[in-house]
């Protein structure tokens, strides 16, 4: 069919050509110089006139020209155009160079698209060939060391587990410092919404894991006031836009993407627990140490341990998971319509047991041009995800927990071959393996997101739009706890389930208007509006007592304990305007204005505006620089603005009675906040100047970036004298400071037809200073205070142990010239030490051989420390018994005198003090380089692939987390800690191999 | 051009044509109710009388936390080789960061609140309903004065460690400031607020509950003789005590019953109790869960304490047998508080019962010299629990030293032996002994708890307790 109508169109060109005289044909080949590859699709027009062409499939073009002096125009996205004057000439071959100079790559920003030269702000894109095929639940991973200035942990390697964001350092101490997330131009609910989180603080779940990667065209961050402004009230900690694909007029195209992958604990240096025999040895050599005979202490062991086994409880708990992901979508359409549509499916099994996510996607984007002036789409997006997950923290049920403290004669299994939960004496008879599979945490969610978008073109240069969306979340999670072991065991098990329903719908309309007056001064405005509600439904029922272990719904359960639903709701009101102006290409200067209204704060201060104003200068267009040939472009900018966070709970405001109280099962109301009618939104001052530079035939580009966040009106629950009824009032009190430079830079090293080789990284230097705080508090392992880095620790000195006699060492104070073995005498002090890193970023190396292709990346992070949470319980010197401990611990501890040891003596019971919390004892340094991605990957040549009569075939390898650097060998956790420093026993995280195969038809 | 101004004006209208009023920003909470709409109606008394009784279920009050340090704190109870939970405070090394301190001090002074808010309210309650509001108002002022009580025992020496009771007691907050910092009054001044707070309950509370989960005119009376008996006033100890057991109100429980009144609950001997049902669900965060091996199990009774009962005392069938432990911590669990299964943790904790009342009398007439009406309580309480126990003879510091003891076995892990130990002036003494601490000397600086950081840090005012 295809021969056919190339046949019938080369006819008629022959025929035009014979109808017309004194014309001729020319004919050729279109190439690119980057690999010699042809070029299909490339514009061929003659100069002056309105006639062209466009090569075919394989570069081939057919044109009648005039005469000899006519000139052939080539133009090609993305590469040079070239001029040729014909000539005498009947065949004209031509090679297109990429296009170094024009960057015309077109950005989203908030409301409206921009191209990439009349950026006023701090903005970056990560495409979709980070994202697609990613071998994680999440988008996020994707970001993770690509964007200079974001600092994204993933700290829990459990499937679907949430991925923690900080764009410029932590901008806020109460409020959410999460960026905003906003799909095809909306505002989308991020972060955890369950109510469980299988027991964790809401680092467990994620919303966004309903976001298929494979269905993003690309992502943009807007870092600085410039571009978040526009955003208001929730634009101060970063804004990341995520645009899915659309369909391009032309032939259908089809991808099917099929990828498996095996995955098992990345960290090498992982803390490991004892066998029998260790535990053993130090069960009665803590006995021992606190006076027992060794009758005494093996009279004890054998009321511990009947049946004494010997149960590596991490070997028994971890598995190698596997990930398998499927992709088919479709994309094309005609120039009335068009259409993307996919649909994926995405499995993985954890590296725990039982651990697991799966999830099933679809998509329909479609664009329909009603008339010239009316445009109308709809993106729906619906997915469906279970989620099957454990406990994490210090949970009695916490697998990698438990893994180090449950003593290994515990044996994995009884008599009866089921789970052994006999223990009861030792942490509740929990059995971290057993309850995998007797227990039962899952979570299921089904999001839909619908954007329905209508653009009316009212006259040339203006267009009103109208954008509606929903987003509408139902999350059911399920908790099933057996009524044999654990810490159920007297209640007869107990189940929990819960529904969450949220809809949250969002209305835009925007007029905007552009026009270009006398050539050069070209504006852009636009206004709109925008309304928002979110309402949240919460159902959560629990009963316990359950008949038997394989009935796990509540209506099994004969007593039921709970019976809950709530319901919350917020709601958004904004005006804005933005503005824009260049002259000629060289200067830019850039307006944005939003008013926004929030129902979460009292009525006198509702109402906020933001703004900011940026300019660009691109030296690089002026005269003077046309001689400076090594440069091709340089551009500086300037942006300042206020934006806000009112990301807190709702009605903080307000002086209110809980209901929350029952006594002899009526019920009872008590005062539960204090009343805050100023309580406003933090705001944010932001200044960016940014250099964005490309040299030497744009060989080596990239941007520098200056940056002051300043946080003011920061959110604080400001202790109160405890006399008063109340511990704290929510109050707009205390500034914060984060500052910062941030580099990127990607060299084009080897550019040959066969060969490429380009080097790229970026890297950011963050400090964080409070700069005002009226009081100073101790939260957690830090002391929140004026003038001083907000993460910096404020922690007992740990001194090591005394050799003479294995008693723990601390500092009296922070001269650290004296120490002590009483805690009492001891106090915590600042040591310079910081949970935020001095600098991060990632490095890319991407390297090209004929159809091959070698990718790797690494992300690292320095100049930071981390605090082990659950440290104190693991590693407590026999505090705790007879809990277990590490093998580290057993490996390291002081036995006799003058042992130079890391722990000290082993004592049953130990009252020593060793183990007191918020100690530098816990704290390990926490820089890391890391090798994110190995990619290697084959493209199968045209040959092959019109053989398989496919479009496109490609096969590639990757390794994830392969290689992990870390600067102390001591480190007994996975060195991607939240950007808090804090590590609590999560499921470590993964590293995995995995194959895949493109195929383009 | 006509048609581009009609579009233009129809877009303009549609931005603004979605725009919403004022109100759309107007969202009213759901699950709790602005202050300035609550306490208007009776019902809404009613409400905040419930939630001020919860606050007393908390795991820092009565729930766990104030009976079990105070029992830890002695040696009646030793503890277990996995103790954690307040093994800080058993061991006498507690600190003023520790949590114990510092959520009973921040849970007591938000109690303090919800009954000021009662107690201070404009309400006048109509003629028809002025006994029921007088009662809620009543019971206001009573938890009011348990509150104090509570505090200034455990963050303060006892009445008489000074001659006129000058020394330190807690701060005294009786209406709301957000912004006080108020500094300690003296002990004296805390008893004078809860004798007056107890005074003042007695003459509004008018009606009898139908439970001992709420406060009664009685219950204000018992707690009385307590306070009075702490502070030495004998006589006042006494007549308090006398009005309670000779209203007739409340009886001993038959040996028989004996045992499971705990948890049964509102025994004909219970005065005043805090309630625990399967709503509450406490399971075995309960106090009885750190004693049982159902639940954290983390202490264990002494020797010292079991050698007081004989078998046939009925006391001593409160214990169980566990197999499970061994070596020096022995074999034997306490189970007074035997709930299990589902009803785990819903055995309802005594505040006072009336066999205390006796032993209150009882030392406050053998203080006074009125030996023979010691004996008299003393064999009262001794036989109900043992028919065969011998007639109390003992007189003077003989017969205090055998009523002490039979606190000791009456009142054991309610939370009375600390105060009872520092207040006779004695030392603590551990013979069966699993703790690093055996035995503390009166006076001594760690009978009583820290003041928390979290207060000396945001109140100037305050001061810390010697010692710490």
């Amino acid at each position: 069919m295809r021969k056919r109508l190339l046949f019938i169109f080369f006819y008629l060109c022959a025929v035009t050509g014979l109808a017309m005289g004194q014309e001729r044909t020319v004919t050729g080949t279109v190439v690119s110089t980057e690999d010699g590859s042809t070029l299909p699709g490339v514009n061929v027009l003659i100069k002056g006139t309105s006639t062209g062409t466009i090569t075919d499939i394989d570069g081939n073009y057919r044109i009648t020209v005039p005469g000899n002096d006519a000139v052939l125009q080539f133009s090609y996205v993305g590469f040079s155009t070239k001029e040729v004057t014909v000539g005498a000439q009947s065949t004209v071959d031509i090679d297109l160079g990429p296009d170094y100079t024009e960057i015309s790559e077109v950005v989203v920003v908030g409301y409206s698209s921009k191209r990439k030269e009349e950026l006023t702000g701090a903005i970056e894109v990560v495409g979709s060939d980070k994202l697609e095929q990613l071998p994680a639940s999440s988008f996020q991973t994707a970001l993770q060391g690509s964007v200079a200035g974001m600092q994204v942990t993933s700290t829990d390697g459990a499937p679907g587990a949430g991925i923690s964001i900080r764009v410029r350092g932590v901008g806020s101490i109460n409020a959410s410092n999460d960026p905003l997330y906003v799909i095809d131009g909306i505002p989308v609910s991020s972060g955890s919404i369950s109510q469980t989180d299988f027991g964790n603080g809401g680092t467990s779940s994620n919303v966004l894991a309903s976001i298929n990667p494979n269905d993003i065209q690309n992502i943009t961050v807007l870092k600085d006031a410039a571009s978040t402004a526009i955003y208001g009230s929730r634009g101060a900690n970063g804004v990341v836009l995520i645009t899915t694909k659309s369909g391009a007029a032309g032939k259908a195209k089809i991808d099917l993407k099929a990828q498996v992958g095996f995955s098992d604990i990345a960290y090498n240096n992982l803390l490991q627990g004892l066998n029998g025999e260790q535990y053993t040895e130090l069960f009665h050599e803590g006995n021992i140490n606190r006076g027992y005979t060794l009758e005494e202490s093996q009279a004890e062991f054998d009321t511990y341990y009947p049946d004494p086994a010997s149960t590596v409880w991490l070997d028994e708990m971890t598995q190698t998971g596997i990930t398998q992901q499927y992709d088919l979508s479709a994309t094309g359409g005609s120039d009335k319509v068009t259409y993307f549509l996919s649909g994926g499916y995405y499995d993985q099994e954890g590296i725990t047991k039982e651990n697991k996510f799966e999830r099933f996607s679809s998509r329909a984007n479609i664009k329909a041009n009603l008339s010239d002036k009316l445009t109308v789409s709809n993106n729906i997006n619906i997915t469906h995800f279970k989620q099957r997950g454990i406990t994490d923290g210090t949970a009695w049920e916490a697998p990698y927990y438990l893994a180090y403290l449950l003593p290994p004669t515990i044996p994995l299994k009884d008599e009866q071959g089921r789970y052994y939960g006999d223990h009861t004496n030792i942490m509740g008879g929990n059995n971290p393996v057993g309850q995998l599979y007797d227990n039962t945490r899952e979570l299921q969610q089904t999001r839909l997101i619908d954007n329905l978008a209508a653009t009316y073109d009212i006259m040339e240069g203006l267009t009103f739009s109208s954008k509606w969306s929903f987003d509408i979340l139902n999350i059911d999670e399920f908790i099933f706890e057996n009524g044999r072991y654990g810490d159920q065991r007297n209640n007869g098990g107990w189940g929990n389930e819960a529904r969450t329903d949220e809809i949250n719908w969002i209305g835009t309309q925007t007029l905007q208007y552009s026009k270009t007056f006398n050539e050069n001064h070209n504006f852009d405005a636009l206004i709109g509006y925008e309304a928002q509600k979110v309402l949240r439904d919460v159902v959560e029922t629990a009963a316990e007592n359950y008949p038997h272990p394989d009935l796990e719904t509540l209506a099994s359960a004969s007593i039921p304990t709970l019976a809950s639903s709530s319901r919350s709701e917020y709601a958004f009101n904004s005006y804005f305007t933005t503005l824009n102006y260049d002259y000629a290409g060289k200067y830019y200067a850039s307006v944005s204005f939003r008013r926004d209204g929030s129902s979460r704060f009292g009525p006198d201060k509702r109402w906020g505006t933001f703004w900011s104003v940026g300019g660009g200068y691109t030296i690089s267009e002026e005269a003077f620089m046309d001689n400076v040939s090594w440069v091709d472009n340089l551009k500086l900018r300037a942006s300042y603005g206020v934006t806000g966070n009112a990301n807190i709970g709702n009605y903080s405001w307000a002086g209110l009675y809980s209901f929350d109280r029952a006594y002899q099962d009526s019920p009872g109301a008590a005062p539960g906040q204090v009343a805050n009618p100023l309580l406003t939104w933090e705001s944010q001052e932001n200044f960016n100047v940014g250099l964005d530079f490309a040299l030497l035939k744009s060989r080596l580009s990239g941007n520098i970036e200056y940056f002051i966040r300043e946080s003011t009106d920061l959110i604080l629950d400001r202790p109160l004298s405890n006399t008063t009824g109340f511990r704290d009032l929510t109050e707009n009190v205390g500034d914060m400071r984060n500052s910062g430079v941030e580099i990127a830079l990607n060299a084009n090293l080897v550019q040959t037809p066969n060969f490429t080789l380009d080097l790229g990284g970026n890297i950011t230097f963050l400090s964080n200073e409070i700069t005002y705080l009226p009081e100073s508090f101790v939260d957690g392992q830090f002391n929140r205070a004026e003038g001083r880095d907000y993460q910096e620790y404020y922690l007992y000195g740990w001194a090591g142990v005394n050799p003479d006699d294995g008693a723990p060492l601390f500092y009296t104070d922070e001269t650290k010239t004296e120490t002590t073995s009483s805690i009492n005498e001891a106090v915590r002090f600042y040591d310079g030490k910081s949970a935020s890193p001095d600098y991060y970023g990632g490095i890319t190396l991407n390297a090209g051989y004929k159809g091959f292709s070698l990718n790797l990346f690494f992300n690292y992070q320095m100049g930071h420390y981390v605090y082990d949470g659950p440290g104190w319980v693991i590693h407590s010197d026999g505090r705790y018994f007879p809990r277990s401990t590490s093998l580290f611990a057993y490996e390291n501890r002081w036995q006799q005198p003058g042992d130079e040891a890391l722990f000290p003596k082993y004592v049953a019971g130990n009252t020593s003090g060793s183990n007191t919390q918020n100690s530098t004892r816990y704290l390990y340094k926490g820089d890391y380089i890391r090798l994110k991605t190995i990619n290697l990957g084959y493209d199968f040549p045209a040959s092959i692939t019109s053989k398989l009569k496919v479009r496109s075939l490609k096969v590639y390898t990757n390794l994830n987390n392969y290689f992990t650097w870390v600067a102390d060998d001591y480190l007994p956790f996975d060195p991607e800690v939240a950007a808090n420093g804090y590590y609590s026993t999560t499921t470590p995280n993964t590293k995995s191999v995995n194959f895949g195969v493109n195929i383009g038809l | 051009m006509k048609k581009l101004y009609i579009s233009s004006l129809f877009a303009v209208m549609m931005l603004f044509a979605t725009s919403c009023g004022e109100e759309f920003l107007d969202l009213t909470p759901q699950q709790s109710i602005v202050n300035e709409d609550f306490l208007l109606t009776y019902s809404d008394f009613e409400a905040a009388i419930v939630g001020a009784y919860d606050q007393m279920q908390l795991a820092d009050w009565y729930g766990r936390y104030l009976p079990l340090v105070a029992d830890v704190m002695g040696e009646d109870v030793k503890q277990n080789s996995s103790a954690n939970r307040a093994s800080e405070w058993a061991e006498y090394r507690g600190y003023a960061d520790h949590f114990i301190p510092e959520e009973f001090w921040a849970e007591i002074y938000e109690e303090i609140n919800i009954v000021n808010s009662i107690i201070n309210s404009d309400f006048e309650a109509p003629e028809a309903i002025a006994t029921d509001f007088n009662q809620i108002l009543g019971e206001a002022y009573a938890i009011r004065a348990l509150a104090y009580f509570d505090l200034v025992r455990i963050f303060s020496q006892h009445y008489t460690y000074t001659a006129d009771a000058s020394h330190p007691g807690v701060p005294i907050v009786l209406e709301f400031d957000l912004q006080s910092r108020p500094a300690r009054s003296t002990v004296a001044e805390v008893y004078a607020q809860v004798i007056s707070d107890f005074e003042q309950a007695i003459s509004l509370m008018s009606i009898t509950p139908s439970t001992s989960g709420t406060f009664s005119e009685a219950a204000a009376q018992a707690l009385l003789s307590r306070v009075y008996l702490y502070m030495e006033d004998y006589d006042m100890a006494e007549s308090y005590a006398t009005q309670v057991i000779s209203s007739g109100d409340y009886s001993l429980v038959p040996a028989e019953s004996y045992a499971t009144q705990f948890l049964d609950g509102n025994s004909s001997e219970s005065i005043f109790e805090i309630v625990y049902t399967t709503v509450d669900n406490p399971g075995s965060d309960h106090l009885g869960g750190m004693y049982k091996a159902t639940g954290y199990g983390d202490y264990l009774p002494s020797e010292d304490l079991l050698a007081l009962m004989d078998e046939n005392d009925i006391r001593s069938t409160l214990f169980l047998e566990d197999e499970n432990l061994g070596g020096i911590y022995g074999n034997i669990r306490v189970n007074k508080y035997p709930s299990s299964g589902s009803a785990l943790g819903t055995d309802n904790i005594p505040v006072i019962r009336l066999s205390e009342v006796y032993l209150n009398r009882a030392e406050a007439r053998a203080k006074s010299g009125d030996d023979t009406g010691a004996q008299e309580d003393l064999n009262t309480i001794r036989q109900r629990a043992n028919s065969a126990a011998a007639t109390v003879t003992a007189t003077g510091d003989a017969l205090i030293t055998e009523i002490l003891n039979e606190r000791r076995v009456e009142l054991c892990f309610e939370g009375h032996r600390l105060f009872d130990l520092t207040r006779n002036k004695l030392d603590m003494v551990r013979n069966d002994c699993t703790s690093s601490v055996c035995e503390v000397d009166y006076p001594n600086d760690r009978f009583i708890f820290a003041i928390p950081n979290a207060e000396i840090n945001v109140n100037a005012n305050m001061t810390q307790n010697d010692g710490y």
